[in-house]
């Protein structure tokens, strides 16, 4: 099977090869051929000098022209002059839009392979073609262009000379004004480098394959500080700091609302969401590497059960049913190990129906797994190897960087060397907070005492003031905030966690941790609850605090609880927040930094035709 | 161990007395012996077990025993976990079936191997669909790690009602094991494609599932609501699949395309996202993959160019409101017949679809010549697993009637 697909990615790539690649020709004759065209090599290093020269001279001339050209113009009339070109094309019978390029390198390739070329040196005898958008536009003359060509994450000069096109000088000029920044091209001609030593290529054609039809964002400084922001952002990897007010493109509704120029222009951007897949690969790695099977559970379902939340209501017209988006796929995974699946997990969307801010987005991603007669104990181990093993193999080390105090303050250090720290929840609080609270949690004893301390410390807590609720609100304040490497805060009590096992040893607490990072919580697992009578009792305890008016209390699911009478085995369950993990990894302090598309609340205008920076 | 080689005797035994019983009869007895363990102090919900194999790992490493061999030196002593499948006892000997994730093994039970009275717990409390962890086949000692309170489906292999198959996807597992192969089958599928595309250098993205405004004309969108932001979204749907049935081509050659076949250069008219075909004037670059007469897979060249797809999406809405007109007069005449008819058809084209102005302005600002696939994967494990309904390979499908 390896092979098979080794084969298919092989032809994959020939597809996009249209000749004979420059690396069949050996080293020798390569040489020999270097040799005979010297002298021709001589005359154009002295040519391009020359050209060189006067776009240097040219140069700040040539960036007003182009900001004439480009940034005084009003945006709705560049669109309209844009899209009368366009409709000209057509008319004329060509198409703006061909279907295929057939592209030898891509633009990493290239430099790859022709980075070590010595300065001046240029290779006529290889023919290439790379495509890739256009992000710099400077001519010195009608008769000399330079574009920067940016593709794959990196970018390539293209030295356009009328003197080497197919076309004649005035054909040639009046095509090169057509072509705008922004527009995606695609060029073919041979490689070499300038005397100062830019790598380039130099086209003998030049074609448009896509039209930026409107104005592209553009930073406001001058370009020497676009090239070091460029450079800069180059070097980021996971784990070290990032600032988006650095960008070209600043603006965060634009940013996220039109994510493709933010893709486009911020290149530290495509770096986040590699890291994002990173991410998701390694766990699914990991897990694979466990026997573990993935598996797929519903996403709308007649119960919004597992968790507690308020759920996505829609409808079904066939069925004329009520749905509810899944917020947990916890129930079904269980279902899944008591049909004998011993270890599987799903990697997923979940969804909530509550507000957007700086950590939650109403869709999320997150990955549960279940494993047969393993408990919580197994599961901080896993947990340990898991992420110390993730962060070491994104960043070389244990360590990361975060700005957990803003940008305009030093970044913390959070450290990923097992074995992360474990403090017992009521242990910890009672010895923190100096509280002797009431053993019997869902007495109403503990109720007030845990009332009280509340107003003790001024710690806020909205109706309705449930134990479970308060205790929540003690924990936030006390132990979340000392959990900035990573922590396990363990043994819940069962009034906070319906679907965990009774501690083995301590009464009225639970076999739960949940993994807190940067004082927030990452992981949370236990060993699960497999009694159904027991599973029968927490649901009904839960039902009394929905009563009381907490709607985030869990419900019954009947069919859960059936299946737990045929028997779940021994089994620890764990789930994890792939968003707040990838906003760690890569510096993020808002969780719409991480995703693709994240959510917007509505805005009355069409999306900015023209961005600006 | 204590391992012999006899274990292909009695797989497929049953135990009759059970049909006696009705399930919440023997939920109750069942009930009791959970009391009548705890009063031992043996806990009928184990916290966690450590096995040495798995029942196919056992299979293989003894192999190689005579019949009635054994071997009981130090390493042999293995430990195992699993639900009991059946179960016999005569005397002082019982054989149960253990099955888990990696298939079955039976178990040797002879009173005087065991420790203390367990084998007095086997014969009155061990029953079938119980979970043990067992240390060696041979057994010497065995935990209850999970009660079962419910009795199996009454055969073995017997769960076949397939509306109960589909609701208690765990049942029907544990009564018919090839069923938890075709999930195992679809995650190697899934697998071998992700291999495939990262392979290529494909970056794999996660894009919304719901979404501000309907996708794409052509199917009917479920509908939910934000509350904080205050307004309706919608989840997102595969375009185009609804767009065939306009093509009376579906059904004269598809279900004729057994072996994997291409139908290359579909109509603009059904392709609203589709290049221009190059050479042929009124078709798209695109095809569709057909095996076994049915669609698998669906790919164009992608339309760049925004001025053309504008024209499409308009057209599309243009249609699409005007057969809503049309339902609409239907439903506003037929409305004195019967009121409560109209929520079938009549609704099909009921939804708002408004025009994805995003979408437009991003290729405005030039998307490269590209292509684009996608695959069903539900219908392609259907074909690799030999499953006749779209249900079989899917884990908990919704289900049909609702009761």
């Amino acid at each position: 099977m390896a092979d098979s697909v080794d084969q298919a990615t092989k032809s994959v790539s020939d597809l996009s090869v249209d000749s004979p690649s420059s690396e069949t020709i050996s080293k020798n004759a390569r040489k020999k051929e270097l040799k005979n065209k010297q002298k021709e090599e001589e005359r154009r290093r002295k040519e391009e000098e020359k050209a060189k020269q006067a776009a240097v001279t040219a140069s700040s001339h040539a960036k007003k022209s182009a900001t004439a050209d480009d940034e005084d113009m009003d945006p709705t009339q560049y669109f309209e002059n844009r899209l009368k070109y366009l409709a000209f094309q057509k008319t004329e019978g060509q198409n703006p839009y061909p279907h295929k390029f057939f592209v030898s390198l891509s633009i990493p390739e290239y430099i790859e392979t022709y980075g070590g070329l010595s300065n001046g040196e240029h290779q006529e005898d290889v023919s290439l073609s790379l495509a890739g958008r256009i992000m710099s536009k400077r001519s010195s003359s009608s008769k000399l262009f330079f574009y920067d060509l940016h593709g794959g994450g990196a970018k390539v000069q293209v030295m356009v000379d009328a003197s080497k096109s197919d076309m004649d000088e005035a054909e040639f000029s009046k095509f090169h004004s057509s072509v705008k920044r922004g527009d995606i091209v695609g060029v073919t001609g041979f490689p070499g480098k300038t005397k100062r030593g830019e790598l380039s290529i130099f086209p003998k054609s030049f074609l448009v394959l896509s039209h930026c039809l409107h104005m592209m964002p553009r930073q406001k400084a001058a370009s020497g500080s676009e090239n070091a922001n460029l450079k800069k952002t180059e070097a980021w990897v996971p784990g070290s700091t990032r600032n988006p007010e650095t960008y070209i493109l600043k603006d965060q509704e634009t940013r996220y609302r039109q994510r493709y120029l933010d893709l486009m222009v911020n290149s530290e951007v495509r770096q986040i969401f590699k890291t994002r897949t990173k991410i998701i690969s390694y766990i699914r790695r990991f897990l694979d590497n466990l026997d573990f099977l993935e598996v797929e559970t519903p996403m709308m379902n007649m119960i919004a059960g597992g968790a507690a939340a308020r759920p996505f209501v829609t409808h079904h017209n066939d069925l004329n049913m009520k749905l509810y988006m899944r917020i947990a796929p916890e129930l079904y995974l269980k279902e899944l190990v008591v049909g004998g699946l011993e270890r599987v997990y799903e990697i997923g969307k979940q969804f909530r129906n509550e507000g957007i801010d700086l950590t939650h987005n109403p869709e999320f991603t997150t990955c549960e797994f279940y494993m047969a007669f393993a408990d919580y104990n197994d599961l901080m181990d896993i947990t340990e190897k898991l992420l110390s093993g993730m962060v070491n193999e994104l960043t070389g080390g244990y360590k990361i960087k975060y700005h957990a105090n803003g940008l305009d303050k030093d970044p913390i250090e959070i450290d990923f060397t097992p074995p992360f720290r474990r403090i017992d929840m009521i242990e910890e609080l009672e010895k923190i907070a100096n509280l002797n609270i009431p053993k019997d949690l869902a007495s109403d004893e503990a109720n007030k005492y845990l009332k009280d301390a509340c107003v003790r410390y001024e710690i806020k807590c909205a109706p309705p003031e449930t134990t479970a609720r308060l205790l929540d609100k003690l924990v936030g304040h006390f132990l979340e905030e000392t959990c900035v490497n990573p922590t396990f805060i363990i043994n819940h009590p069962e009034i906070m966690s319906p679907l965990a096992k009774w501690h083995r040893s301590k009464p009225g607490l639970t076999e739960r941790f949940e993994l807190f990072i940067n004082k927030h919580e990452l992981a949370n697992a236990y060993t699960e609850l497999n009694d159904p009578v027991v599973q029968r009792q927490r649901f009904a305890e839960q039902l009394k605090d929905r009563a009381s008016g907490d709607d985030e209390a869990m419900a019954l699911d009947e069919t859960f609880c059936t299946a737990l009478e045929y028997g779940l085995p021994p089994t620890g369950g764990w789930g994890l927040g792939i968003d707040r993990l990838a906003m760690l990894f890569t510096d993020s302090q808002n969780i719409k930094e991480v995703l693709l598309f994240p959510a917007m609340k509505p805005q009355e205008e069409a999306p900015t035709k023209v961005a600006a920076a | 161990m204590e391992a012999v080689k006899a274990w292909s005797l009695s797989l497929q035994w049953q135990q009759p007395l059970k049909l006696l019983f009705s399930p919440e009869s023997v939920r109750a007895i069942r009930l009791q012996k959970i009391e009548e363990l705890r009063s031992k102090g043996l806990e009928p919900y184990a916290y966690r077990w450590d096995r040495t194999h798995s029942a196919n790992q056992l299979q293989e490493t003894y192999r190689n025993l005579e019949n009635g061999e054994e071997v009981n030196s130090e390493k042999d002593h293995v430990s195992i976990a699993g639900r009991i499948v059946a179960r016999r006892a005569f005397g002082k000997l019982a054989f149960l079936t253990l099955r888990d994730d990696s298939g079955t093994i039976q178990l040797y039970c002879e009173k005087g191997r065991l420790v203390s009275d367990q084998f007095e717990q086997l014969k009155n409390l061990v029953d079938i669909g119980d979970i043990l962890g067992e240390l060696s086949v041979y057994v010497n000692s065995f935990a209850i790690l999970t009660k079962s309170l419910l009795p199996l489906p009454d055969k073995f292999h017997g769960l076949t009602h397939v509306d109960k198959r589909y609701r208690q996807r765990y049942l029907d597992m544990i009564s018919n094991p090839e069923v938890a192969d075709v999930f195992r089958k679809r995650a190697k599928i899934v697998s071998e494609l992700r291999k495939t595309v990262e392979s290529f250098g494909f970056l794999e993205v996660e894009t919304p599932v719901l979404q501000g405004a309907a996708g794409g004309a052509e199917a009917r969108p479920f509908v939910t609501y934000h509350n904080s932001l205050g307004r309706d979204l919608y989840l997102r749907i595969a375009t185009e699949l609804h767009l065939k049935r306009m093509l009376v081509f579906e059904i004269v050659v598809e279900p004729k395309l057994l072996q994997p076949t291409f139908v290359l250069d579909y109509p603009v008219e059904i392709s609203p996202l589709a290049k221009r075909h190059r050479r042929h004037a009124g078709l798209t670059e695109r095809f569709e993959l057909f095996i076994c007469g049915r669609e698998l897979g669906n790919a164009f060249s992608e339309l760049t160019d925004p001025v053309d797809q504008r024209g499409r999406l308009e057209e599309q809405i243009r249609q699409h409101n005007k057969k809503r007109e049309e339902a609409k007069s239907e439903t506003d005449s037929a409305e004195e017949k019967k009121k409560d008819n109209n929520d079938d058809d009549d609704e099909e084209e009921s939804y708002e679809v408004t025009l994805d102005d995003d979408f437009l302005t991003a290729l405005e600002y030039g998307m490269p010549p590209a292509s684009g696939m996608g695959i069903g994967i539900d219908r392609l494990v259907m074909l690799l697993t030999n499953a006749v309904s779209i249900r079989d390979v899917i884990a908990f499908p919704v289900p049909k009637n609702q009761e």
